[in-house]
């Protein structure tokens, strides 16, 4: 299955795309020969427990699910399976919570959360890593980052090679037509976001560009 | 599919591309611009010094002026009265004297209140890939019938 992991609706506030117009654009791929199976919501500091994209999901045929991207003072992490506990114990809104803090508390709470966009130069996980901080939990990394500036990417490789870690794809798209340029693909079937941080889990998966997934 | 050099709500398909316009905001373009409006200069748009004042790595493009140049992608593609809305994200600051890749991509159609509404995704990029601008425009086009 291909999912695109990190993508961001009007929900986010600087994003201009609607989750209907990404399920439009996503049937656009599909009569281009590319594969997509879902999306990833990850809205910027925040979760929505209260939005319900089924209805969409049903009539587009697209799997949608729903999952965070929040603001720590060493990056972007991705959180994955978002719970109201888990949200009881994390304010979503601090941009200068200790990203290690979150990881543990999402690994309690039955979520994962990975850094996004490691190689982002700035705010990128490898710059602190540089810096000598250690993050002892990181296991996977989103490897491929369809917003990345040109080298971004490449300083992922580097930090996946360097450390052994699991690299995601994801298009981190803020515009219709930018969903999907970069996805995960997975081995197992993915219906929820247990079943999302159960295939992280696992290991069985790998990051491709849209191009990769053509039928054609 | 156009025979006046107009274009028409059926002629539009989505994922059809508009552009790319390529343009360049020069240093006088940009004094021009700002004396227009009436920003005094100098200023953080035309003045390296009051640039560094506001932490900023240089000059920028005003962005009105970033959004006009943007407008022009699509008032040249669907005529000067058929751009409705033109909503941006100011992803960087946009610099002088440099090449500005300016693109657009049909993303949704759809009649809505009597108007045939066609919804682009508008993008200012370098030639590098640096992403400036990113947004959406809402374009009225007449029909065919």
């Amino acid at each position: 299955m291909y999912f695109d992991l990190h993508c961001h609706s009007v929900s986010s506030d600087d994003s201009r795309a609607t989750v209907e117009q990404y399920l439009k654009w996503i049937q656009v791929l599909r009569k281009r020969g590319y594969t997509v199976d879902g999306i990833v919501l990850t809205e910027h500091r925040k979760f929505d427990f209260d939005k319900d994209y089924s209805q969409l999901a049903d009539d587009y045929g697209v799997i949608v699910l729903k999952g965070s991207e929040l603001d720590t003072r060493f990056g972007h992490f991705l959180v994955y399976n978002v719970t109201q506990s888990l949200a009881s114990d994390i304010d979503f809104g601090d941009v200068r919570m200790d990203a290690r803090e979150l990881m543990q508390a999402s690994q309690h709470h039955g979520a994962l959360a990975i850094p996004a966009h490691p190689g982002r130069f700035g705010i990128g996980l490898v710059d602190f890593m540089d810096a000598g901080e250690t993050f002892t939990d990181v296991k996977i990394v989103e490897q491929l980052n369809g917003g990345g500036r040109p080298g971004e990417n490449e300083r992922a490789d580097e930090l996946c090679e360097a450390y052994g870690y699991l690299g995601t794809g994801a298009s981190d798209a803020h515009l219709a037509s930018h969903v999907c340029t970069c996805m995960t693909k997975f081995g197992m079937d993915i219906s929820n976001e247990g079943e999302l941080v159960l295939a992280l889990l696992s290991g069985d998966f790998s990051p491709v560009k849209l191009e990769e997934t053509s039928t054609a | 599919m156009i025979n006046d050099g107009q274009i028409y709500f059926e002629d539009v398909e989505l994922g059809d591309e508009i552009g790319p316009l390529e343009k360049v905001a020069s240093d006088e373009g940009v004094i021009d611009f700002c004396t227009l409006w009436g920003n005094p200069v100098p200023n953080r748009f035309t003045s390296e010094e009051e640039a560094a004042k506001a932490n900023l790595p240089g000059p920028i493009v005003p962005g009105v002026m970033s959004m006009s140049l943007m407008a022009q992608l699509i008032t040249d593609w669907a005529g000067p009265d058929g751009l409705k809305d033109l909503d941006v994200v100011f992803r960087q600051p946009v610099p002088h004297n440099k090449p500005l890749i300016i693109t657009g991509t049909i993303n949704d159609t759809r009649q809505e209140d009597g108007e045939n509404i066609v919804q682009c995704d508008v993008l200012m990029t370098g030639t590098a890939g640096e992403r400036y601008i990113i947004g959406t425009a809402v374009v009225s086009l007449p029909s065919r019938s």
